[in-house]
C-alpha cells in the first residue's frame, strides 16, 4: 500500500537533485536544528547527519516532489532516534503527558483574553523567541513548522507521521500555551493586559 | 477597518463552542482547505467578539513569530563537511 517506487537515478542526477532541491533548505533545517536543541554543535550534527542520509536515500526522493518536507521529516526522525537518546537532557516533559493533561476540550476553559494585540506587536524578537522555546518539544515543532516554515497541514502530517486532525488540536493547543507566556511578557512588560481598546 | 463589521449589529459577547470555533478559525489563518473560508470568517468576525479577538490575536502572533525570531543561518564548515563526507560515499 505504501509501496515507494524505487527510482535509479544517475550520479549526475544525484548531484543535481541533491544541489538544486536540498540544499537551498539547509538554511531552514539549521534553524529547525538548532530550535529543537538549543545547541550550536548539536544542530550542526542534525544536519549534517539529514543531508547525509538524504544523500544514501536519494532514490527514495521522487525528483520535483517537496524536498523541504522531506528533509524535515529525516531531520525530525533523526533528532527523536538519534539525538534524544544520546542527549544527557532527555525531554523533561513527555509528550504523552502532556497531550493527555490537554487532551480534552477543557484546553480552551479560562483561557486568557486580555492579552493585548498592541502588546504582541510591540514584543521583541528575543521574547517571543523565548516563549516558544519555553514550550515542551512537540508543541514548539508544531508552531516552528507552521507559523516559522509555513508547512501546510497536510505538510506537517507527514512530517511528523500524525494525522491531520492531530496537527490541528496540536497546534491548537501549542498555541494556548504560547499565548499564556506572551501574556506573562506582556504583564511583565508592563503592558496593559486588561483593557480592550 | 475591521470595526465596519460591527455596523452589522451587535456581537455576541460568548462563544457556544469556543474550542470547535478557535480552531476553524485557526485552520483559516493558516490557510488550510476550509470551504467558504471566506464567508465563515467574515460571519464569525461580524457576529461573535470572543472570535473577533481570538482571530486578530492569533494574527498578530503568527505575524511576529514569522517576522521577529531569529533565523539562524547555518555556519559555512557545515556545508564543506556534509560535501566532504559525500565525497567520501560515493
Amino acid at each position: 500500500m505504501s509501496e515507494v517506487q524505487r527510482k535509479k537515478y544517475s550520479d549526475k542526477e544525484k548531484n543535481t537533485i541533491f544541489d538544486q532541491e536540498f540544499m537551498p533548505h539547509i538554511d531552514s533545517m539549521y534553524n529547525f536544528g538548532f530550535r529543537l536543541t538549543f545547541d550550536e554543535d548539536d544542530a550542526k550534527d542534525l544536519v549534517q547527519d539529514t543531508y547525509l542520509k538524504a544523500y544514501r536515500f536519494i532514490n527514495s526522493f521522487e525528483q520535483g516532489t517537496n524536498a523541504k518536507a522531506w528533509l524535515f521529516r529525516i531531520l525530525k526522525n533523526s533528532f527523536i532516534n538519534d539525538y534524544r537518546k544520546k542527549s544527557k537532557q532527555p525531554a523533561k516533559i513527555d509528550y504523552q503527558e502532556v497531550e493527555t493533561y490537554y487532551n480534552s476540550d477543557d484546553v480552551d476553559f479560562g483561557i486568557t483574553t486580555d492579552l493585548r494585540v498592541d502588546a504582541v506587536k510591540d514584543m521583541l524578537g528575543d521574547e517571543i523567541s523565548n516563549a516558544l522555546n519555553s514550550l515542551a518539544v512537540d508543541f514548539r515543532t508544531v508552531i516552528i513548522l507552521c507559523d516559522l516554515e509555513g508547512f501546510t497541514y497536510e505538510e506537517m502530517a507527514k512530517i511528523l507521521d500524525i494525522p491531520i486532525g492531530t496537527v490541528r488540536s496540536r497546534l491548537h493547543r501549542a498555541r494556548n500555551l504560547l499565548k499564556e507566556k506572551l501574556r506573562s511578557y506582556a504583564q511583565n512588560m508592563g503592558y496593559n493586559t486588561d483593557e480592550e481598546e | 477597518m475591521d470595526k465596519n463589521l460591527e455596523s452589522e449589529g451587535e456581537r455576541k459577547l460568548s462563544c457556544s463552542d469556543v474550542s470547535k470555533c478557535f480552531k476553524l478559525l485557526e485552520s483559516i489563518l493558516d490557510g488550510d482547505n476550509i470551504p467558504d473560508s471566506q464567508e465563515i470568517l467574515n460571519q464569525k468576525l461580524a457576529k461573535c467578539q470572543p472570535c473577533f479577538e481570538h482571530y486578530h490575536l492569533e494574527k498578530a502572533i503568527k505575524e511576529v513569530l514569522r517576522t521577529k525570531c531569529t533565523k539562524h543561518v547555518v555556519p559555512s564548515d557545515v556545508v564543506d563537511r556534509i560535501r566532504e563526507k559525500i565525497q567520501d560515499i560515493k
